[in-house]
């Protein structure tokens, strides 16, 4: 069971990269896309263990430099990164919709202006862009929206459901 | 006190990807993009582009389904546009045919090919970058079919980018108006010289040497550079320039190209040895115009700008 969700995560994200390039390529409302592949990063880092969200986070991350002109293991300190808050704080909130929007939301924000930052730091004038609060922006939103769809999603694949075991619990 | 044993094992795996991630950033940068980054990346693609090739198929209906829906507001607005476009091109092709047979018999005197002799690939648009910071187009030609790096890719209005990968099936297109590109232009109206820069999206920054240029709102920018066939229409000036501390003038242009929603591109098979001037090179005293590195650099490698070939444009005209 525990390779089957392996294989079936790994397969996931491969898709949403392939969606990423071809489908969103068309279906850009207001000249831009979701990220996907850091949706779906923080949809089954939410379920896996901890090392394993981690891997995920940095596995994807890979994938996506190796597809893009940005220096090799950019995107994936990014991704990493954000599979560690999500493991961080996942124990505070269920499955609470009004909850995980936002983190959705602000976990994409972040994780996109750590991108910029880094990607000026290592040469790819990512700051210079000048659309670049729309291109933060515009993807944190429709992120928030097709969380409704992803998270439920990547809990159904991994068979599994998310019970805080203490309010508190970081 | 602190100890290394505070740090639990997720922390410590965290830590330990992290440093991972930022060795592979610096020995990437070090190897300028090609060594094992670069063959990860070209099998990566060659892999990939099956897999892109097969969600394309199955997904396109959606994607254009959306994008129907929402060019139907937007008709009746383009239908007027059009018009006066058809009005405005029939007027100017009356123009330039007789300006046609003057740049012929000038090209003919002074020995050069027009861009329009180039052969041609003609490919489509596969897909995009991975994220909204891509500037970035996949074809779906690659050395196979003859497509090969540095060559530039044009759509019907003009420069869209340059080759930067090629694996057998597809290659990877940057666009011009990414932020580690410079472009050598000339300005069509009067022949002044500037470097044009990407700035991820929007407008395109224009700065020319000359204080006193003349730059006006609607002058059309053409290539200048040896890296790309000279008089490629690249972009419209935005707004008159204005000078910067003296030092250079300075304004913005929107790329002529369609760059938001290309779909079928060509590219020219072209590569910066042929915009060497025979010759030229052997002529002591004489400065070279060409870039004369060798060609594998890409614009990301080197903030300097581009220098500009001194060979006679064609008005404009994409080829």
């Amino acid at each position: 069971v525990k390779y089957r969700r392996a294989v079936a995560t790994v397969v996931i994200v491969i898709v949403a990269a392939a969606l990423q390039t071809t489908m969103f390529a068309t279906l850009r409302p207001f000249d831009a896309a979701p990220a996907l592949v850091m949706l779906v990063v923080i949809a089954f880092a939410r379920h896996l263990p901890p090392e394993g969200a981690l891997l995920l986070g940095f596995g994807a991350g890979l994938l996506q430099d190796l597809l893009a002109e940005s220096p090799l293991g950019l995107w994936a300190v990014v991704f990493t990164t954000v599979a560690f808050v999500v493991v961080r704080f996942r124990d505070r909130m269920e499955d609470d919709f009004s909850l995980l929007g936002p983190f959705v939301f602000g976990l994409t924000v972040g994780g996109l202006t750590l991108f910029s930052v880094l990607g000026t730091i290592f040469g790819e004038k990512t700051l210079a862009d000048v659309g670049l609060i729309k291109k933060i922006a515009l993807p944190a939103l429709y992120n928030m929206i097709l969380a409704a769809i992803i998270l439920p999603f990547a809990t159904w694949v991994l068979g599994a459901t998310r019970r805080r075991s203490s309010p508190f619990q970081l | 006190m602190w100890r290394p044993s505070n740090i639990d094992r997720t922390t410590g795996v965290f830590i330990a990807l992290l440093v991972l991630g930022l060795a592979l950033v610096t020995v990437d940068l070090r190897a300028s993009g090609a060594g094992l980054g670069g063959t990860l990346r070209d099998g990566t693609q060659a892999v990939f582009a099956p897999v892109e090739r097969g969600v394309a198929a199955i997904t396109r209906p959606v994607g254009d389904l959306f994008g129907n829906l929402s060019n139907m507001f937007s008709l009746g607005a383009d239908n007027e546009r059009l018009r006066q476009q058809v009005a405005d091109l029939q007027r100017q092709l009356q123009e330039t045919e007789s300006l046609k047979v003057r740049v012929s018999e000038l090209e003919a005197l002074l020995g050069i090919d027009p861009p329009g002799n180039l052969d041609s690939i003609s490919a489509q648009v596969l897909a995009v970058g991975v994220s909204e910071f891509d500037q970035v187009r996949v074809i779906d030609k690659g050395s196979s079919d003859g497509v090969g790096v540095d060559m530039p890719v044009v759509d019907e209005s003009g420069l869209v980018g340059r080759v930067v990968a090629v694996t057998d099936t597809v290659a990877r297109v940057r666009l011009i108006t990414d932020p580690t590109m410079h472009i050598a232009v000339r300005i069509e109206r009067t022949g002044e010289t500037g470097v044009l820069t990407g700035r991820g999206s929007g407008p395109m920054v224009l700065e020319l040497f000359n204080t006193d240029a003349s730059v006006i709102q609607g002058d059309l920018l053409v290539t200048a550079d040896g890296r790309f066939p000279a008089g490629i229409a690249v972009a419209r000036v935005r707004e008159a320039a204005r000078a910067e501390v003296g030092f250079s003038l300075r304004t913005t242009a929107n790329p002529v190209g369609g760059l938001t929603r290309i779909d079928f591109v060509k590219v020219l098979v072209f590569t910066r040895d042929e915009a060497t001037v025979t010759g030229l090179e052997d002529q002591s005293g004489l400065p070279s115009t060409v870039p004369t590195d060798n060609g594998t650099q890409s614009e990301g490698d080197s903030d300097q700008p581009p220098s500009t070939t001194t060979s006679t444009t064609l008005g404009g005209s994409a080829p």
